[in-house]
């Protein structure tokens, strides 16, 4: 029955000739075509035939269409915008779990407040004088000119990022070009592998994520909606027997705004929905969030528990290494790596076995 | 050179005499403007200014002056360097042709060691009340937005104290107001684009559930291929047994009525696949389907001609073609050949290509396969001069896509999020669709190569929202848009393209398609020129 979906907007009127006298040709050749027309070789030709013979067309909504119209931005028809996993009871308490998992061992929340200039020397100085390393690390935010690119090129982020560790960069559409140079230079040693393309999508020119129309030479075709965040992984990880270090297909790639219903927060400096994939995904529990520079007011840069957040806006500076560590030993789940001859801590969230019995594992299990 | 103190005393006599010096009878002649300073000098009691000033050391002093303000003087000759001053002798008259008393206030400001002031305030206002705590205050004053003016007071002569109140929110408000030509482009096109019937979903589950009890079980319906004409035909019957409410709803708004069968286990929540599940018989989870009112009256071409009939009326014309009155979009076209050895030259050029190719690409090679390599050496460049590309690109493609786009001479401009929806409009969250993260979305890669001063921009949003069809296949919503941005009447390709992707308007090409049908009298000619030589040479070829 429903499975029967018919789709026949474009040819409605089937075979007559809609076309009876088409005139204009190419470039400079003008002329007749009627004679041509007749002289044509019998060829195969295609029609489309309305599905029911005569009489009613079902039609699939065109939002694109009647945007055009009314303005309503398509993403306004998506139905399960407020709660995705609308319809998935299981999906949902899956969610649930590993929500509670997350908030319950996640360190305080730490901010770190400092000018840009100086971000790249204390990071720098984190890693040389306490051997600081993190799981997860996301680098910007949605804001045009976040001059990411300096960054990127003066930090040593493999030795920032631990192995496995994943990397989360925002960027427009604009800006991709640059990343993709920088994951192929050398001073990244293309140790970054990108994985995953996120997409943020905002509602309409209201939201506080309207990138505008663009600046720069180019400008862009259409009024802009989306932003991308790079989701890479550096070092082995197998999502077959990894599975207290990641979790598989938990989100999807696409993050809608206003997804979260009982979140208060409507702007941030980056949607709280992309922190929530990067901790659904990895179940490390040391997490660090760069946003270079100074994002402007409408943005906010709020704390998150879990995460250190470095920038120069962020509200509250709390962070110092020692005091962080010891926050990680009491709430992580300390497993020991063997490499090369010395024992490596991994600061763990654990994870229970309803969730291993709900989660994402092969094709079969998907529902 | 001059010291300070000249300098102020002849700027005070420019800005005094001003309009004298330039008007009759002095009309800026330098010996009489020296006369007049000479006059000037001796009625205002200058105590350290040399009285017995002669002119040509006067004119050294102008020149001093000349250079320090700026050239806040014009002459009719040109008063730069020693050897050029000598020439003046030459002229008639030499003369001052105008005084910018704007650089001459600005010097004397700067002289007399006023500055101009700048002064940010954030503006923002909170009445105290007494009864408030003074977080709930703290917190309704972060909670408006921010107001910032900045004050600037010029101690100019002419405007003693002028105050420019910035307020960035205003500001920033002019600066993304649309532009005239952007709403007219806009009305425009809603004018011209033909209104398609939309139905909002109805999200009243008891409307769903009535409608299902009444319908589904009917004998007429059990057939799995009965049409909404049927199904509304049974809804007619049932109209005593059903409210008001519910019979008129049913007509209006999409339903999804919940199908019921012996093996539903509702506790497990809708089937991830819906009305594309194989066995939706035996499968446990829940199905649906969809009522949706049908637009009987609706037709295309009416709709469409309606829709020109329309846009006739209005008058913003820019950037359109002048016949687009005159001119009938042509019937589909499209050729079936093997695109990596069609000669491309014999197509013409384009104003837009979608090419949506079946990428090859393993995870573990670090570039395209051998097939991608033969795409990517695709002769794009005889397709087009100058105009846009469309690229869809999965996964691993992306990069790939992007890279290709610029090898071939385009600039990405912009990126198309396909968000691919399932039967009940929401979008796909299950399904292990993709390999860490489930994917939702589908990416076309928008080049723009040149500068095509015939595209209109901002006509749409990069999103697309639409239902997913057969394996592979694209939403048609993207040819509207595209022809949206670059108008009917001019010339589309589509590469790679099926039996599904021929339309009006538009030339496809591809391996899947059925023969050949053209329209365009000099593509035809062309291609049957092909088609005879390549007839010519097969023997050589054996
Ligand atoms: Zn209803
Ligand atoms: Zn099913």
């Amino acid at each position: 029955m429903g499975q029967d979906r018919v789709i026949y907007n474009r040819f409605a009127g089937g075979n007559q000739n809609i076309y009876p006298e088409s005139g204009q040709l190419f470039g400079n050749v003008g002329g007749d075509r009627e004679g041509l027309v007749e002289e044509r070789k019998s060829r195969e030709r295609m029609h489309r035939e309305p599905p029911n013979g005569r009489g009613a067309i079902v039609m699939e909504n065109d939002y694109s269409n009647h945007y055009i119209h009314t303005g309503k931005t398509p993403i306004q028809h998506v139905r399960n915008v407020a709660n995705p996993m609308d319809g998935y009871p299981k999906l949902q308490k899956l969610h649930q779990l590993k929500r509670n998992q997350i908030e319950k061992h996640a360190t305080k929340s730490f901010g770190c407040r400092i000018p840009s200039e100086k971000i790249v020397p204390t990071l720098k100085t984190w890693i040389k004088d306490f051997g600081l390393e993190f799981d997860v690390i996301m680098i910007g935010a949605l804001v045009e000119n976040q001059f990411i690119q300096p960054l990127l090129y003066q930090l040593p982020l493999y030795r920032l990022c631990a192995k496995p560790g994943f990397l989360f960069i925002w960027a427009t559409t604009q800006k991709i070009q640059e990343l993709t140079k920088f994951l192929n230079s050398d001073a990244c040693n293309k140790k970054f592998r990108r994985s995953e393309e996120l997409v943020f999508v905002l509602v309409d020119e209201n939201s506080p994520y309207y990138p505008g129309e663009g600046t720069g030479r180019q400008q862009p075709l259409f009024t802009r909606q989306q932003w991308h965040c790079w989701m890479c992984i550096t070092g082995t990880v197998r999502r077959s027997t990894d599975n207290h270090l990641i979790h598989c297909n938990i989100d999807t790639d696409l993050q809608i705004e206003g997804s979260d219903a009982n979140a208060k927060i409507r702007n941030n400096a980056v949607p709280p929905s992309i922190y929530k994939v990067a901790e659904n995904f990895s179940n490390s529990n040391r997490r660090l969030h760069i946003i270079p520079s100074r994002i402007g007011y409408n943005l906010p840069v709020r704390l998150r528990p879990g995460w250190v957040i470095m920038s120069p806006d962020v509200l509250i500076n709390n962070f110092d290494p020692l005091t962080y560590e010891k926050e990680l030993y009491s709430k992580s789940l300390i497993k020991y790596k063997q490499l090369n001859n010395t024992q490596k801590p991994q600061f763990l969230v654990p994870q229970s076995n309803e969730i291993e019995d709900l989660r994402p594992k092969s094709p079969i299990n998907v529902k | 050179m001059i010291d300070t103190n000249s300098s102020k005393i002849i700027g005070y006599f420019f800005l005094e005499h001003n309009y004298d010096l330039l008007q009759e009878p002095i009309k800026g002649d330098l010996k009489l403007t020296f006369n007049t300073f000479l006059s000037y000098l001796s009625s205002n009691p200058f105590k350290s200014y040399d009285k017995e000033l002669s002119y040509l050391p006067f004119l050294e002093q102008l020149h001093g002056f000349y250079q320090v303000s700026g050239k806040a003087l014009e002459f009719n000759f040109v008063f730069d360097s020693e050897k050029q001053r000598e020439k003046y002798r030459g002229l008639k008259v030499p003369r001052i042709t105008w005084i910018n008393t704007q650089k001459i206030t600005i010097l004397l400001d700067r002289l007399e060691g006023k500055n101009d002031k700048i002064c940010y305030k954030v503006s923002n206002v909170v009445q105290s009340e007494k009864d408030r705590p003074n977080r709930e205050q703290l917190w309704a004053l972060l909670s408006q937005p921010f107001n910032t003016s900045a004050d600037i007071e010029l101690h100019s002569r002419s405007n003693a104290v002028t105050v420019f109140n910035t307020d960035f929110n205003t500001l920033d408000q002019i600066l993304k107001k649309k532009t005239a030509v952007s709403q007219l482009a806009k009305k425009k096109i809603a004018l011209k684009t033909s209104v398609k019937p939309f139905y909002d979903v109805c999200d009243n589950t008891s409307h769903s559930s009535t409608l299902a009890n009444l319908i589904l079980n009917k004998k007429e319906l059990r057939n799995s291929t009965s049409d909404s004409t049927q199904v509304y035909k049974v809804i007619q019957q049932n109209r005593n047994n059903m409210s008001q409410e519910v019979y008129r709803c049913s007509h209006q708004k999409i339903h999804f009525l919940p199908i019921f069968n012996q093996n539903t286990d509702l506790s497990l929540g809708d089937c991830s696949y819906l009305d594309t599940c194989h066995k939706m018989r035996a499968c446990r989870y829940l199905h649906y389907f969809t009522l949706q009112p049908c637009a009987a009256k609706y037709n295309y071409e009416d709709s469409l001609k309606e829709a020109s009939k329309k846009a006739l009326n209005h008058e913003y014309t820019i950037g359109q073609s002048f016949t687009d009155y005159q001119r009938k979009v042509l019937p589909p076209q499209w050729i079936k050949c093997d695109v990596r050895y069609l000669p491309f030259s014999i197509l013409g050029k384009f104003a837009v290509i979608i090419s949506d190719p079946a990428w090859d690409i393993h995870m573990s090679l670090p570039y395209g396969t051998c097939k991608d390599f033969e795409l990517l050496s695709l002769p794009m460049h005889e397709l087009q001069d100058e105009g846009i590309l469309l690229l869809w690109v999965t996964g691993r493609s992306i990069e790939v896509g992007r890279q290709a786009l610029q090898n071939w001479g385009y600039t990405v401009s912009d990126e198309l999020i396909w968000i691919k929806l399932n039967q009940l409009k929401r979008t796909i969250v299950t399904g292990r669709t993709g390999h860490w993260l489930n994917h939702s979305k589908e990416h076309l890669l928008v080049g723009i190569k040149g500068n095509p001063p015939w595209i209109n921009r901002f006509l749409d949003t990069d999103v697309v929202v639409s239902g997913t069809r057969e394996t592979s296949r694209k939403p048609d919503e993207i040819y509207d848009i595209v022809e949206r941005i670059i108008g009917l009447h001019a010339r589309k390709l589509e590469i790679f393209g099926r039996d599904h992707n021929i339309r009006p308007g538009w030339l496809t090409i591809g391996n899947q398609l059925s023969g050949y049908d053209l329209h365009e009298r000099e593509l035809v000619i062309k291609y049957e020129e092909y088609l005879n030589k390549r007839e010519g040479s097969k023997p050589l070829n054996r």
